[in-house]
């Protein structure tokens, strides 16, 4: 913990700067963007982003702070308490578009798989941190971390939430990945998966359940609403074109044919009035703020920092790939936010906690 | 915790060396992917999205669902459906390609007034999405409308639904009617998806079960050029491929007790009466089987394009044809004397053949209360007394008892209380108590309120409704029912969703002597040679009934013109029934709103009712006649 002014003056100076840059950016290409998507709507998503922002950023800011032993010391509790809320989702959880995501807690409502994602990132790290293995691991050395993970993905699935379930799962194997597994282990994992997955669907779903998962599958059944989307979202982007149509002159956005257009689609918004140029930015950015979690990664002291760096980046990564694709039409719409783009309370405050945890590690590293 | 590991030992970290450039190279190949999809998308497809985008290119239109029928029992259409072509502008189109001569030829082939090209002006200039220009346009209106197609770019023609009720006004009251959603209602019902020109029921069943009725909406979607003509095939699959179409899911029918042929014969009967209502009960199980109320309106007229004539007339009849005289609360007269009949013998007051004399009138202090019958009834016990409905006997009474008491009885057969009939405008009427005038009478409570609040006069106020289900509570044995108009929720498909089952609201708690001897008075009014309504006995029923006159104290506020003043002066008349007498299946009543007397007027109208109901032919026959008696008279 922080002793003195010298030593916080030395974490202040070993804050990843570049970093910061980078986030502050995106927050102000959000709320930019969100203003325009929010001309025709009653909702004015800009400044209530706005406000979800500055909470994140003043939470990211204290995270940098505290000292990385006590992220390594509470991440069973934090993925006890994920657990925890998502348990209570399943039995009080507010249900909207025939899934149940949210908790209301009456000022508003939060989606408990979002803060998983940070869950499994810290149990990920501490786990392969406590090894400190340097030999590629084998599948049964790993079977605490699974069946912590697998648990947690149950119950997102169940609720049903595809998208969310996928991406943790994504996160997950990343990190695993990049930690180190056999290649047999690995076959031997895929062979389990391409198993499991019926006879758990078949045997631990009950009807009910099943139903949900089917009908989330099904894109045929629900082909007039999320094709439509993705048509409207696709017309959108499309007629962007190069320089795209300016600043709140967008049509297709601003006249209500793209649902959603303040959360999920929100980047055919910016498509639509900033052309291809301003997509490549918007990519460029994000690709900056990859390659400053994997230098901070490259420079952490211990692997528990550097895994959760590399967790953090893999956040963002696939959030990014799989918002962009089904916003594109390549990808089924599965429901993921354009990382601290989209507009949206949970998913804001997660993505700049990992910003904390990124900036944490950097303060807590011995300067060279 | 485990220790962090030493500066002195390697980089515990090193572990990871030469990872990360994997990581930036898997990073950067899926960005490249997606930055060549984005150029295909916005630099090789990008016009042809953008001219997919221009302006109102693709065309979302709400289909209104068709809305759910109100059926009688046995399936007669009360109220329907029937196409109506209405003419639509498309702003974006209109505007673009015509000229001040489109709005003239508009106006002369739809005949608007200049205020309503106006007002269609202002709303296609605003270009908030397609505007209505008029509904239920005739046949050959719109066979000139399509002629002229190529001078009025954006002007089209679509089917929607028209409500239609079959039986015109009869039981326009209860029904309702539907009419477009108002500027007010609007900002209260947007959240739901209402939109501008959407129709909504506003009275009766229509208003209370809209909900049910009126289904949700569907989309279509298609895709024009700027001219408002569909582009190629090709072109459309490409732009909205097969999403073209998301159903409207069709409102609920109901399936109501309500007897049309029934309402139909009440029509008849008091066609000689201007004003006035009729209701009809199973006093077995509470079910409504008619509802009358007069003077009506033509829903269907209300319904569509109501003509201003329609609204002045209504508005300004000052029998107030827009008001369900069913639910409404007047003066009872002596329907109202079986309160008082059973609470003389509940309170102890009198034995059934305890006699009072009648010599015309009764005197309190230096007040006389007089009996209908000048010369007087002479000596009269509780069943001559209700044959004869002399008012001495009551005044009698009411001097021994206070009238808080008598509140209290009257209540007990519902008096004062809402029925809880699904219909939105019902009054509970009034009991007035000791409290109510000490309240509102400039003097205070006084004595004399007693005896005229006993014969149904004084400050009581009924709903026919409330003496139906009163009735209908002395015929089935004490059970005061709840009315239900509805019956059964049904989908389009004919599956019933919903059944309603006979509730009872309370128990009449009078002993079964008693109840006996209000049946036995009830059927010496018809049936005894003393009785008020002896003169419209039936040769093949006993009915059980009771007369009522009810003085007009004052004419009310609405301005009435001179002539008609002394009409407006007469009194209520009142016949409420029930038979046949050992088995009824029929509770009704009827009242004439300044319809001259109850036995002289309404009985003899509820007695033809009676007759016609009970001696009827089978449901085939009637609903031949209901099709004779309404067919061809469908243009409004």
């Amino acid at each position: 913990m922080i002793n003195n002014g010298d030593k916080l003056r030395e974490r202040i100076s070993l804050l990843n700067w570049p970093l910061l840059a980078v986030v502050g950016l995106l927050a102000v290409l959000s709320l930019i963007n969100l203003r325009s998507a929010s001309m025709h709507s009653a909702t004015a998503f800009h400044l209530a982003h706005a406000v979800w922002l500055g909470g994140g950023a003043v939470i990211a800011l204290a995270m940098a702070f505290v000292h990385t032993r006590v992220f390594i010391r509470w991440s069973y509790v934090v993925y006890g308490v994920a657990i925890a809320l998502l348990v209570a989702v399943a039995l009080v959880g507010t249900e909207v578009n025939a899934s149940k995501r949210w908790l209301d807690l009456g000022v508003f409502m939060v989606q408990p798989s979002e803060l998983l994602k940070l869950a499994i990132i810290l149990v990920t790290a501490r786990f392969f941190h406590e090894r400190s293995q340097d030999d590629s691991y084998h599948l049964h050395q790993l079977w605490p971390l699974f069946a912590a993970v697998g648990l947690g993905v149950f119950l997102v699935v169940n609720q049903p939430d595809l998208g969310t379930s996928l991406v943790i799962l994504a996160i997950f194997m990343s990190m695993v990945l990049f930690e180190g597994v056999r290649w047999e282990s690995l076959a031997a994992l895929a062979l389990v998966v391409v198993v499991a997955l019926p006879v758990g669907y078949n045997v631990v779903l009950e009807d009910y359940q099943q139903d949900r998962v089917a009908t989330f599958l099904d894109i045929e059944s629900d082909a007039q609403g999320k094709s439509w989307q993705v048509q409207q979202s696709m017309i959108a982007l499309g007629s962007g074109q190069m320089w795209g149509k300016g600043e709140l002159e967008g049509t297709q956005v601003q006249k209500g044919f793209v649902p959603e257009h303040e959360n999920d689609f929100i980047a055919a918004n910016w498509a639509e009035e900033r052309g291809f140029v301003g997509m490549v930015f918007l990519l460029l950015v994000y690709l900056a703020f990859i390659v400053c979690a994997l230098n901070i990664s490259r420079r952490a002291d211990n692997r528990f920092g550097a895994l959760v760096c590399v967790g953090v980046a893999a956040m963002y990564f696939w959030h990014v790939v799989v918002n962009l694709g089904m916003v594109t039409g390549v990808l089924p719409v599965v429901g993921l936010t354009l990382p601290l783009m989209s507009y949206g309370g949970s998913s804001s405050l997660v993505m700049l906690a990992g910003v904390g945890l990124l900036l944490n590690v950097s303060t807590h590293r011995r300067p060279f | 915790m485990r220790q962090l590991p030493n500066a002195g030992r390697e980089k515990p970290t090193a572990h990871y060396e030469g990872r990360y450039m994997w990581l930036f190279v898997i990073c950067a190949v899926a960005f490249v992917a997606l930055g060549l999809r984005l150029w295909e998308l916005q630099i090789i497809e990008g016009e042809r999205y953008y001219h997919a985008s221009t302006d109102n290119i693709i065309r979302q239109v709400e289909v209104q669902p068709p809305r759910g029928e109100i059926l009688d029992h046995s399936g007669v259409e009360l109220a329907t459906n029937r196409p109506s072509f209405d003419v639509y502008i498309q702003p974006s189109i209109f505007l673009a390609n015509a000229d001040e001569e489109v709005y003239e030829l508009l106006k002369r082939y739809l005949s608007l007034s200049q205020r309503q090209l106006d007002r269609l002006r202002q709303r296609v200039d605003a270009r908030e999405g397609e505007v209505l220009v008029s509904r239920d346009v005739s046949r050959s209106d719109v066979a000139r409308l399509q002629e002229d197609q190529m001078r009025l770019p954006g002007v089209e023609v679509r089917i929607n639904h028209q409500r239609y009720y079959p039986l015109h006004h009869v039981g326009a009251h209860a029904l309702g009617y539907v009419s477009e959603v108002g500027p007010e209602q609007l900002r209260e019902l947007q959240p739901y998806g209402y939109r501008r020109g959407n129709l909504i029921g506003q009275m009766g069943l229509e208003r209370v079960y809209e909900e049910l009725l009126h289904g949700s909406p569907g989309l279509s979607r298609e895709v024009v050029d700027a001219r408002g003509n569909p582009v190629s095939e090709a072109e459309r699959d490409f732009l909205i491929g097969e999403y073209q179409e998301v159903g409207v899911v069709p409102g609920r029918d109901l399936v109501t007790n309500l007897d049309a042929d029934l309402m139909v014969i009440i029509d008849e009967a008091m066609q000689d009466y201007a004003a006035g209502a009729a209701v009809a009960v199973d006093p077995n199980d509470g079910s409504v089987l008619a509802l009358y109320s007069k003077p009506h309106f033509n829903p269907n007229a209300w319904s569509g394009r109501l003509s201003a004539m329609e609204r002045m007339r209504t508005d300004s009849d000052p029998f107030r044809p827009m008001m369900d005289k069913t639910v409404n609360g007047y003066f009872p007269g002596s329907v109202y004397k079986i309160v008082g009949t059973w609470m003389g013998l509940a309170e102890g007051h009198y034995e059934p053949h305890d006699e009072e004399t009648c010599r015309g009138f009764h005197e309190l202090g230096n007040q006389r209360f007089r009996c209908w019958r000048e010369q007087g009834h002479g000596r009269v016990d509780a069943y001559s007394s209700m044959v004869q409905s002399c008012d001495v006997y009551y005044y009698e009474l009411a001097e021994k008892v206070d009238i808080d008491t008598m509140a209290e009885y009257a209540r007990s057969f519902g008096f004062g209380e809402h029925t809880g009939i699904e219909l939105p405008h019902e009054q509970a009427g009034r009991v007035p108590d000791r409290e109510w005038h000490e309240e509102r009478s400039p003097e205070g409570y006084q004595r004399g309120f007693d005896l005229n609040t006993i014969i149904g006069q004084g400050d009581n106020l009924t709903t026919p409704l409330q003496v139906a289900m009163a009735y209908g509570a002395i015929a089935n044995g004490g059970k005061l029912y709840y009315p239900q108009i509805v019956d059964e929720i049904r989908n389009e498909e004919g599956d019933t969703l919903f059944e309603y089952e006979p509730q009872v609201r309370k128990r009449v708690d009078i002993d079964d002597e008693h109840l006996e001897v209000l049946r036995e008075g009830l059927r010496g009014v018809v049936h005894d040679s003393q009785g008020t309504g002896r003169g419209s006995r039936l040769s093949h029923t006993e009915v059980a009934g009771k007369t009522g006159t009810a003085q007009v104290a004052q004419i009310g506020t609405v301005r009435i013109p001179h002539e008609e003043r002394e009409l407006h002066r007469r009194n209520h008349a009142w016949f409420s029934a029930y038979a046949p007498y050992d088995d009824p299946e029929i509770a009704l009543v009827v009242f004439l709103e300044h319809g001259g007397g109850g036995g002289g007027d309404a009985a003899p109208v509820a007695m033809e009712i009676l007759d016609r109901y009970l001696t009827r032919d089978t449901p085939e026959a009637l609903s031949i006649r209901l099709g004779e008696k309404f067919d061809g008279d469908d243009e409004t």
